[in-house]
């Protein structure tokens, strides 16, 4: 017998009860300024995000937002945001290389203005069946095993910029 | 005393440091409650319970669902019956690519199984790239807390231990430059690490998927870096479907740290082009947790440490008095299975207070665990020491309630006579300094009952 064998058998042998699998409990949630709501938690976890006005460029918007160091930032776009928890989620396909999303220093997703759902409950389901690998990212790196004092940048991005594209949103 | 109460009381010697501990643990508590404030929480945990309940009725076929979609996006999947060949799968994986230095993030699994000494002993160099894990590597010790590995690291100690291994300025203590000494540190180590280990948050049947949370991103910089990812994971970490994936990563860090996620939540179904990708599924004694119907319900634990930070034993007796690889209630409840007699003592380290089946995020009962454990040491004739006597005693006395008035007003007239300072000795294991017996009533409730009955 070999090792998966013998785990498989052990577990078949364990004879657990059958268990109805999980419902998706309802969230109750406010859904009338997702992306207002976004932003907010978005701050809290210590990103910066914002709408792109009609007319403005993402490079525009971006050192808008973070000065001087918008200019180093790598810009990647993001599939859609989820409300509740400041997330984006950022797929491999979209990106040259994985270790980008963690190795730079400074990163901005760009995200359509109509993708965006209010919990992970909706999320889940919009992630691509066929992915490869991909992220829900949620604010910079950041650390707080030193007494628990909250430090961003520990050991990936050090600036996380979220950006919505209305251009990108249409359909 | 030995185990559990011993390193307790040693822990409490340090009146100050034990008080800076428990606020810290309590501090994260408060945390977790503030993040938890979702109207659907209640229910959230329900489905939390109900997935891992699933998970664990259809273990096998998730497993082999699982292997079945990884092997087809390229992943190899291996098989560990127990810690010894998990250990030699990784060795045979890192020899046969002639790796000699890997990065590892956060796996109570690898902790679990010694893979770092293992690994080690092999002349194979093992960077644990999560800050709090390198800390505790960098002193020789291992992690306190599942969650915040140097949660009883003050920063003047770590800034010391930077100062001697990474060459900080001497009494640098602020966490922001500390945290940029280890991020140049441990950037250096990741990107030139032949393998990155990981473990895993998740598998997920239906994605064939592997979930890893960090808040670091030190997951991410190991496994897309090195040539080689290999995830270590126990098989009792397979839920479902990608809404049981949902269900949890909404708990998982609101009961952690209160997060409404982590900074990094990967999901990674298959290697980058050029890259290999390993899965290590380990048993190590859960299908014969799986067995035990009555113990059964402790594989659900999704390792978010909110029971640790609301116990009231844990934050006042620290992570390392329960000499286990998982601290506090739940692992008070795991390690008696690995070893019935070198942990006879950890079903003992609660007040039974119920706290943490309050935070659980997947409500598992551990009070009533803990319980059934007293119940089995005491019926394998493994009560830690002393404690026979002391049951005999609280049977006869608590037995029936004219024995109860007796002793309690024995009692009463004895505090009055001996000195308190003898009461609250040495001899007395509930007592320290600081914490003495408490004067008894002059009479007991039923006294007064008939007292004020009897009054016209």
């Amino acid at each position: 017998m070999t090792a998966r064998d013998d785990v498989l058998a052990a577990i078949r042998a364990a004879d657990v009860p059958a268990a109805p699998a999980a419902s998706v409990p309802t969230a109750i949630v406010d859904r009338t300024d997702l992306h207002a709501a976004f932003l907010r938690v978005l701050t809290v976890v210590g990103g910066v995000g914002a709408v792109l006005s009609p007319g403005q460029s993402v490079p525009q918007l971006v050192s808008e937002l973070l000065g001087a160091i918008g200019a180093q930032a790598v810009i990647v776009p993001g599939r859609f945001a989820v409300a509740e928890n400041g997330a984006v989620y950022v797929d491999s396909d979209d990106v040259t290389a994985r270790i980008a999303i963690v190795l730079a220093e400074h990163l901005v997703v760009v995200v359509p203005h109509a993708a965006i759902v209010p919990t992970m409950h909706e999320a889940v389901r919009l992630m691509p069946a066929e992915s490869r690998c991909g992220w829900f990212l949620s604010g910079p790196s950041k650390t707080a095993d030193i007494e628990q004092s909250l430090v961003f940048g520990a050991q990936g991005s050090r600036t996380h910029c979220v950006v919505f594209d209305i251009a990108t949103g249409v359909g | 005393m030995t185990g559990h109460p011993a390193a307790a009381a040693r822990f409490l010697d340090d009146a100050a440091r034990a008080a800076w501990h428990d606020q810290s643990l309590w501090f994260m508590r408060q945390k977790r409650d503030r993040g938890s404030a979702l109207p659907e929480w209640e229910s959230l945990r329900f489905a939390g319970s109900a997935l891992k309940a699933h998970a664990m009725s259809r273990l096998a076929d998730l497993l082999e669902e699982f292997e079945r979609r990884a092997t087809a996006n390229g992943v190899v999947v291996h098989w560990a019956r127990d810690a010894r060949e998990h250990n030699a799968i990784v060795l045979g994986i890192l020899r046969t690519a002639h790796v000699t230095r890997v990065s590892k993030s956060k796996s109570m699994l690898t902790e679990e199984c010694g893979l770092n000494p293992f690994l080690e002993a092999q002349g194979i160099e093992v960077v644990d790239t999560d800050l709090g894990e390198r800390i505790v590597q960098l002193a020789g010790e291992a992690p306190s807390h599942i969650v915040i590995p140097a949660i009883h690291w003050k920063r003047e100690e770590i800034g010391a231990l930077f100062h001697r291994t990474m060459g900080t300025p001497a009494g640098e203590t602020s966490p922001d430059a500390l945290a940029a000494a280890a991020r140049v540190h441990l950037r250096d180590a990741l990107l030139h690490a032949g393998a990155g280990i990981t473990g895993a948050n998740a598998l997920v049947a239906e994605t064939g998927g592997v979930v890893v949370c960090t808040n670091e991103g030190n997951a991410d910089l190991g496994m897309h870096s090195a040539p080689i990812h290999i995830a270590c994971v126990g098989i009792e970490k397979i839920i479902a479907t990608r809404d049981d994936l949902g269900v949890l990563l909404r708990l998982l860090a609101r009961s952690g740290t209160g997060q409404p996620v982590t900074a990094y939540t990967t999901h990674v179904t298959a290697p980058r082009p050029g890259a290999a990708m390993h899965v290590v599924l380990v048993d190590n004694g859960r299908t014969a947790r799986l067995a035990d119907a009555a113990m059964r319900t402790a594989l659900h634990c999704i390792r978010c440490g909110a029971c640790l930070n609301t116990c009231p034993v844990y934050r006042r007796s620290g992570g390392y008095s329960y000499g286990t690889v998982i601290q506090g209630p739940i692992g008070a409840i795991l390690a008696p299975a690995i070893d019935l007699d070198a942990h006879q003592a950890l079903p003992y380290a609660s007040t039974l207070c119920g706290s943490c089946v309050d935070v659980c995020p997947v409500r598992i009962d551990i009070p009533a665990q803990l319980l059934a454990w007293r119940a089995r040491g005491a019926a394998a004739g493994r009560l830690p020491r002393g404690y026979g006597i002391v049951f005999e005693v609280l049977r006869r006395v608590l037995g029936t309630p004219a024995t109860f008035a007796r002793a309690t007003r024995w009692a009463r007239r004895v505090q009055r006579l001996v000195p308190a300072a003898w009461l609250s000795g040495r001899w007395n294991p509930w007592t320290r300094p600081g914490r003495a017996l408490p004067v008894l009533a002059d009479e007991s409730f039923r006294e007064w009952a008939r007292r004020e009955r009897n009054q016209p």
